[in-house]
């Protein structure tokens, strides 16, 4: 008996959050934020076409949204743009996973990558313009 | 850290880890060929397994310094709360039914004066300051001609802040009130002299003072009109006010608890205050940091810091391998900010971000300068992830 069975934290969430290699700032690239009353995050892409090259995250929340926006980030750098408009919160929940009391704190990660979507959709057709 | 964990214990005030010699007391009642029988038992055996009754009531009075025989043994600090307010509310609610307590009790006296208000009596909330420290003046004007119980914790469990004890019991006994003290937090670490302090019921468990879970007592004094109601039923143990089987183990136990205790206060005292002190100097220079609670009216047991802007359950994550508490309560499987903390006039961000560290006598100052830099780092961590509030 380890005791991990009461952990509210499952080894995904605790490796996450303990490493979070995505966190920070990226200087120049699209940049966009969503806010609830227990949740803040902030999102940084560096786009190479229609390739997310880079993706960054500053999160103010619990355990569980800190681990969602880094294994979003883990997870949709080098993907196609149009991956990341097929992105769907509930696979994060799912792995994590998270506990349904939590999952409001991480649609202010759906939020916030919404609106990234939209600031790489403005620059693209301000682009075309 | 000790040698035996990979995590670093600071919890204290929660639960203290069972003393060697407590345990080998206990453990020498349990088994066919000691004196495990039933106290209450006149053969032979029952006899002797009252003798180490008796001396556990023998060393739980002198730490506290009344009679051995004002003592009922109950399952702890919780059930002498339940039998101390609800007795004795119920022996006197033919003289008046109002009451007084302070919000920032522990759950095992505001929710027991909760349910006292739905069966209805009338209950007085008094707020203490927002260093934690209740104004005995403010006490005073919250009585009534019809007031007939008080409760007032001695130490704070969340804050560590001591209350004036003395002056509150001193102006009940001057109106004929009956005074009830929940010592959990301060029996065997603070000076408590029942002989000549103001105190009529005072509610105290074993854990907290390394004896074993599922033991404490209830001190009833002996003053007319001083008297509580039995909860239970089911035979003549202890007046008949708190039936059942004594657990001689335990109790035995909870004596020899007392009995360490007595004999190393000042010297805990000073090794708490070290710690204590140690700490507090460690991390008061975090920007937004403030400390919950009086600092010159405070145990130094437990330190209970909060720190702007930063979530508390990610604190405490990554504050992890330090054991602590925390005022967002999210580790203890409640949503709810420290009620206690809201009560002093935190807003639920800086009660939710509150850390509790308590101390105990293992606990070594390696432990505390380990905890200090933990604590900074993880702030440091946890603002540097976080983005800039909007406007």
């Amino acid at each position: 008996m380890s005791g991990d069975q009461y952990d509210p934290y499952g080894p995904l969430v605790r490796a996450l959050f303990d490493k979070t290699e995505h966190a920070g700032e990226i200087a120049g690239g699209a940049t966009a934020s969503a806010e609830g009353p227990e949740a803040r995050v902030q999102l940084f892409a560096r786009l190479d076409g229609k390739t997310v090259r880079r993706l960054s995250f500053l999160a103010w929340g619990c355990p569980h949204l800190i681990a969602a926006a880094e294994y979003f980030c883990k997870n949709h750098e080098g993907l196609a743009l149009s991956d990341l408009e097929a992105f769907d919160v509930s696979e994060i929940i799912e792995k994590l996973p998270v506990p349904v009391e939590k999952t409001g704190r991480i649609l202010v990660l759906e939020d916030a990558v919404r609106a990234l979507q939209d600031v790489i959709g403005r620059g693209s057709s301000d682009d075309r313009q | 850290m000790s040698a035996a964990n990979d995590w670093l214990y600071l919890d204290y005030a929660a639960t203290t880890p069972v003393d060697r010699e407590v345990a080998a007391t206990l453990s020498a009642l349990l088994t066919e060929d000691a004196d495990f029988a039933n106290p209450s038992a006149v053969h032979i055996a029952g006899r002797r397994a009252g003798v180490h009754v008796e001396r556990a009531a023998a060393q739980l009075a002198a730490l506290v310094n009344c009679r051995p025989d004002r003592l009922i043994w109950t399952s702890g600090a919780t059930e002498s709360n339940n039998l101390a307010i609800i007795g004795a509310a119920r022996y006197r609610s033919d003289r008046g039914r109002h009451l007084v307590t302070m919000p920032t009790e522990h759950k095992a006296v505001t929710d027991v004066y909760r349910a006292l208000e739905r069966q209805g009596f009338d209950v007085t909330w008094i707020k203490p300051g927002s260093d934690g420290v209740l104004d005995p003046a403010d006490f005073e004007a919250a009585l009534r001609e019809d007031t007939q119980l008080a409760s007032i914790m001695h130490v704070n469990n969340e804050t560590g802040v001591i209350q004036d004890i003395d002056a509150i019991g001193a102006i009940c006994r001057a109106r004929g009130i009956l005074f009830h003290v929940d010592a959990a937090q301060s029996l065997g670490k603070l000076p408590i002299d029942l002989d000549t302090q103001p105190i009529d019921l005072l509610s105290a468990s074993a854990h907290k003072i390394y004896g074993p879970a599922g033991i404490g007592l209830l001190y009833l004094a002996d003053r007319p009109g001083c008297h509580v109601e039995a909860l239970t039923y089911g035979g003549a143990q202890q007046r008949g006010l708190r039936p059942g089987t004594l657990p001689v183990p335990l109790i035995a136990a909870f004596g020899k608890a007392a009995e360490i205790a007595a004999a190393r206060m000042d010297e805990d005292y000073r090794h708490l205050r070290r710690l204590c002190d140690s700490l507090w100097a460690g991390i008061r220079d975090v920007a937004g940091l403030r400390r919950n609670g009086s600092e010159t009216r405070s145990f130094p047991g437990i330190l209970n810091v909060g720190v702007d802007d930063i979530e508390g359950e990610s604190l405490l994550l990554a504050l992890e391998p330090l054991c602590v508490a925390t005022g967002s309560a999210c580790n203890s499987r409640d949503r709810e900010p420290s009620y206690v903390l809201r009560a002093l006039g935190l807003s639920d961000a800086l009660a939710q971000s509150a850390v509790r560290f308590s101390f105990g006598r293992t606990t070594r100052p390696a432990d505390i300068d380990f905890a200090a830099a933990r604590y900074r780092d993880a702030v440091a961590r946890l603002r540097q992830l976080a983005p800039v509030r909007a406007a």
